[in-house]
């Protein structure tokens, strides 16, 4: 459809994301060249937070770190999400269903909960860890040492890979490998000389972006990098918070830009990699229902790799938390049966502030979740069938928070409620939280919104408009019930990803704005074991609810 | 706003995407009750200029009108969007709402006018039966076949009577038997509502047997335009020769020009031929032939040219024959028989089009 005069509710809807997603932006950029927190009326301009960061060795050690751990993120998921896909896709695995459901379990559960289901699953003391020193006489691993936390960073980002390249095996063309396979190749032939090469802008892609998430890392590191002492990026401004004994406001600004301008080339790159990769999909043949490669024997070598896979990465964490959350306590020479208990949830809901991060948690998911996507819905629809500025302008908005990890994000909207005169009475209440969890999942939520606009063919609406009916009459009768599946499927999503979302809440975290995601911060911060196993054994709760809607539904669980 | 018994008028339209010129000055005419057939490859620009006149493309520049009203003009700043044109359009892919029933995509026009309820039943009823859906009122798109589809899609576009109807490549989306069926279907519809219809299609056969007038596009400008009989007869431009029909094509230079004929010369070949627009001595030239129009011969004679049979083809209904004189090849209709025997080709000098090869 033509552009033609920009209408009222659509330059509305650009100018109201334009300023929540670069107002906070620009208060970091500008708090980072200040040399004192911009409430300070002392400050001025200058260099000197850099100056300050960049002199202290800390800084440098938590940059290589994680260079480090985003670098073994990538070179240990990379191979498994591949196969993974591969087998799950080609080949004649059996529970092939089961496994598909499980494999994104990871995704969903918040990073802060499963890094401390390993430290009570693995830890020195951890159950896992006591029952191998009766078994071997000494706990075999270590999981506070870096090679562990890239490892186990590694090993639960493996879904991440295994989503983009099983997408991109679903849409290759059964035909191209059949050619292949009739012009002589066998089955490893094929895979190695045409599926792979044919997939390849979709790992390279599925690469990036785990090396930029790993340099997001925050909830892992901060649990796991503790005892050790290992700082990455985020953890490093996370602890700059009481460095210098006051509020270092232009210090963290100074490392978050530092953070932004590592990760915004990465968002950029990514982006330009779809763009390329969309180049093989005009090559796809036809997608037929292919034969299954027979694994033989094989296939048994296959699952218990998988197994153990998925032991190590749900099973270990999962049952950890949900066994430290029913003792009182736990250590070496313990029996399990003597320190059973429900106490830790009776102190969780003795507390109100607890009981309101869990009933805001609800809360947030629920009605916030459908605010957000009624957002979404809006923004995804004022770009809609837009080809010129509108789109332009939307498209490159999207990108800036995404590079934008939710800690700094949380810690800009804390500045901005606070900076911005009228909004400082919103400071304290669930809205600043939802706000900040909608801005840092703009990108998400777009993608789940543009993905249920791609399947209404451009005349479903053009014929609606050649009957008669008004653009606005359009969306009415056309575009929004044909969208309104896609509309709800988002829903459930942003739903579990608001249950699982815990770093943008802590710079927010206050009375009446809590939340159980930054709630198990602050109490892993206090050392509060056993009400942080509660809660999070109650956030897996609320996300695997979220996560049995979805499937009863049969909704995708990814765009 | 328009009524029935107005033109549709399109002046010098122009379009472009971004440097790409799609429509370059395209002026054409639709008289009412009149069926005109928009003809070209891909890329000619034929769907554009059927979207420009619904209004789902803005064009640079030119003039849309029905009668009065004026739906398009550039130069007095007038664009009137889609909605507002009255007009109904077939889509290629027919676009039925999945979400409605095949009453309530029919009804739909109806009710954005405000009809009453009653009418509007009483109306969409008659269109149904008209189109011969009368039992499938109730059915969801994704319950009809192909054919039953399309019938909707043109029971929506023609159940508030627009003054003229547009159909984007109608026929293209059946299989080829039932489009044969549905050609003869769609112009005794055509003809029996009395429609103004304006027909996109890439199919020359397609574009003779439905339509009253045929516009040849080429490269967004119409190469030729008139009647189906005029294009196919009497075609003013090598190009419109060779889309028209299936043809034998012998390039070569002209060497004597007499009164209405010219004289082809090329590889193995002296032949009499028609000249079609300026031509000169010495100037190549390309002689077109329709295959139909071939003779078979035993005897030397005027016209003929010793050639060699090849293969022939069954098609069922005739036989296609390959000939071979020198590089050329040379295909023909006929009889197996005939063609077994026969050392010559006869081209009528009436039906060898020479067209000069543009320098």
């Amino acid at each position: 459809m033509t552009s033609r005069a920009l209408s009222l509710p659509r330059s509305t809807v650009v100018a109201l994301t334009a300023v929540a997603v670069l107002a906070p932006v620009l208060l970091i950029f500008w708090q980072s060249f200040l040399n004192a927190p911009f409430f300070n009326p002392a400050h001025k301009f200058g260099l000197a937070s850099y100056a300050f960061i960049f002199d202290d060795p800390d800084f440098w050690s938590a940059l290589f770190n994680s260079v480090v751990i985003a670098t073994g993120m990538a070179v240990i998921a990379l191979p498994l999400g591949a196969a993974l896909a591969f087998l799950l896709t080609r080949t004649d695995l059996p529970w092939q269903r089961t496994i598909e459901v499980l494999v994104l379990v990871p995704v969903f559960v918040s990073p802060m909960v499963l890094a401390f289901g390993y430290v009570v699953a693995m830890g020195p003391v951890g159950f896992y860890s006591l029952w191998a020193k009766d078994i071997v006489g000494d706990v075999p691993w270590n999981v506070y040492s870096l090679f562990s936390i890239a490892v186990i960073a590694g090993l639960t980002h493996v879904p991440h890979v295994y989503l983009y390249s099983s997408a991109a095996l679903k849409s290759l063309g059964s035909d191209v490998e059949e050619a292949a396979r009739v012009a002589g190749a066998n089955p490893l032939q094929v895979a190695l000389n045409v599926s792979l090469p044919m997939t390849m802008p979709a790992l390279l892609y599925a690469a990036v972006l785990v090396f930029f998430l790993g340099f997001e890392l925050f909830g892992l590191p901060l649990v796991l990098g503790d005892p050790e002492g290992h700082l990455v990026l985020a953890t490093y401004l996370y602890k700059l918070t009481n460095k210098l004994g006051t509020p270092s406001y232009h210090l963290m600004a100074a490392v978050a830009v530092c953070i932004i301008a590592v990760t915004f080339p990465l968002v950029l790159l990514q982006r330009w990699l779809l763009k390329t990769a969309g180049k093989y999909v005009s090559v796809k043949g036809k997608a037929t229902r292919q034969k299954m490669l027979p694994l033989g024997g094989w296939k048994w070598v296959a699952l218990l790799v998988v197994a153990l896979w998925l032991a190590f990465t749900i099973v270990v964490p999962i049952s950890g938390i949900a066994l430290r959350a029913f003792v009182e306590q736990w250590g070496e020479g313990i029996k399990l049966a003597d320190v059973l208990t429900l106490e830790n949830f009776r102190q969780v809901f003795d507390q109100s502030d607890q009981v309101r991060a869990v009933v805001n948690t609800f809360l947030i998911g629920t009605l916030g979740g459908a605010l957000a996507v009624g957002c979404y819905a809006a923004i995804g629809l004022a770009g809609h069938r837009q080809h010129g500025a509108v789109a332009r302008i939307l498209d490159y908005l999207v990108l800036i928070p995404r590079a934008v990890p939710g800690l700094l994000a949380g810690l800009a909207f804390l500045w901005l409620f606070l900076f911005v005169p009228g909004l400082k009475e919103l400071r304290n209440t669930i809205f600043s939280v939802w706000l900040a969890y909608s801005v840092v999942w703009l990108a998400y939520g777009l993608r789940l919104i543009s993905g249920a606009l791609l399947q209404i063919a451009p005349e479903l609406e053009e014929s609606a408009r050649t009957v008669g009916a008004a653009p606005s009459r359009v969306l009415k009768d056309v575009t929004l019930p044909l969208i309104r599946f896609g509309l709800l499927a988002s829903w459930l999503l942003v739903f579990m990803i608001f249950e699982r979302e815990y770093s943008t809440g802590v710079y927010l975290l206050g009375q009446g704005t809590e939340v159980i995601g930054s709630m198990l911060v602050s109490l892993w911060g206090a050392g509060a074991i056993d009400q942080v196993a509660a809660l999070s054994l109650i956030n897996i709760g609320l996300v695997a609810a979220g996560l049995a809607v979805a499937l009863r539904f049969g909704v995708r669980l990814h765009e | 706003m328009n009524k029935p018994g107005n033109p549709l008028v399109v002046e010098n339209l122009h379009l472009q995407y971004g440097d790409n010129p799609i429509l370059k000055g395209v002026s054409m005419t639709l008289e009412p009750g009149e069926v005109v057939a928009l003809l070209g490859a891909s890329g000619s620009g034929k769907t554009t200029l059927l979207r420009s006149v619904a209004g789902l493309e803005q064009p640079s520049r030119g003039r849309i009108a029905i009668g009065d009203a004026v739906l398009f003009d550039s130069a007095a700043g007038i664009d009137v969007p889609v909605e507002k044109r009255n007009l109904g359009l077939v889509f290629q892919s027919y676009a039925l709402w999945p979400h409605r029933t095949v009453f309530e995509n029919v009804a739909y026009g109806l009710r954005l006018r405000n009809v009453a309820a009653g009418e509007v039943g009483d109306r969409v009823t008659q269109a149904l039966t008209n189109l011969g859906l009368g039992a499938l009122a109730d059915r969801l798109p994704h319950q009809l076949s192909g054919g039953q589809q399309q019938r909707v899609a043109i029971a929506r576009a023609l159940v508030y009577n627009p003054p003229v109807v547009l159909m984007d490549e109608p026929l293209s989306n059946l299989d080829a038997k039932l489009r044969e069926e549905a050609r003869a279907w769609l112009r005794e519809l055509i003809v029996r509502l009395g429609l103004s219809a304006l027909v996109v299609t890439h199919d020359q056969t397609e574009a003779m047997a439905m339509s009253d007038k045929i516009l040849l596009l080429n490269f967004g400008q119409i190469e030729q335009q008139g009647t189906p009989e005029d294009m196919y007869n009497r075609p003013h431009t090598q190009f419109t020769a060779e889309f028209m029909g299936s043809n034998n094509r012998l390039p070569g230079t002209v060497t004597e020009i007499a009164a209405d004929r010219a004289l082809l010369e090329g590889d193995g070949f002296r032949l009499w031929g028609k000249p079609r627009g300026k031509i000169a001595v010495g100037d190549r030239a390309t002689g077109i032939i329709r295959l139909e129009r071939m003779r078979t011969a035993r005897d030397p004679g005027e016209n003929r040219i010793p050639a060699e049979l090849v293969t022939a083809m069954f098609m069922g209904d005739r036989s296609e024959h390959l000939f071979k004189l020198g590089s050329l090849r040379l295909r023909g209709y006929g009889t197996d028989t005939h063609a077994a025997g026969a050392g010559f080709l006869e081209l009528p000098p009436d039906d060898l089009w020479v067209f000069a090869t543009p320098a």
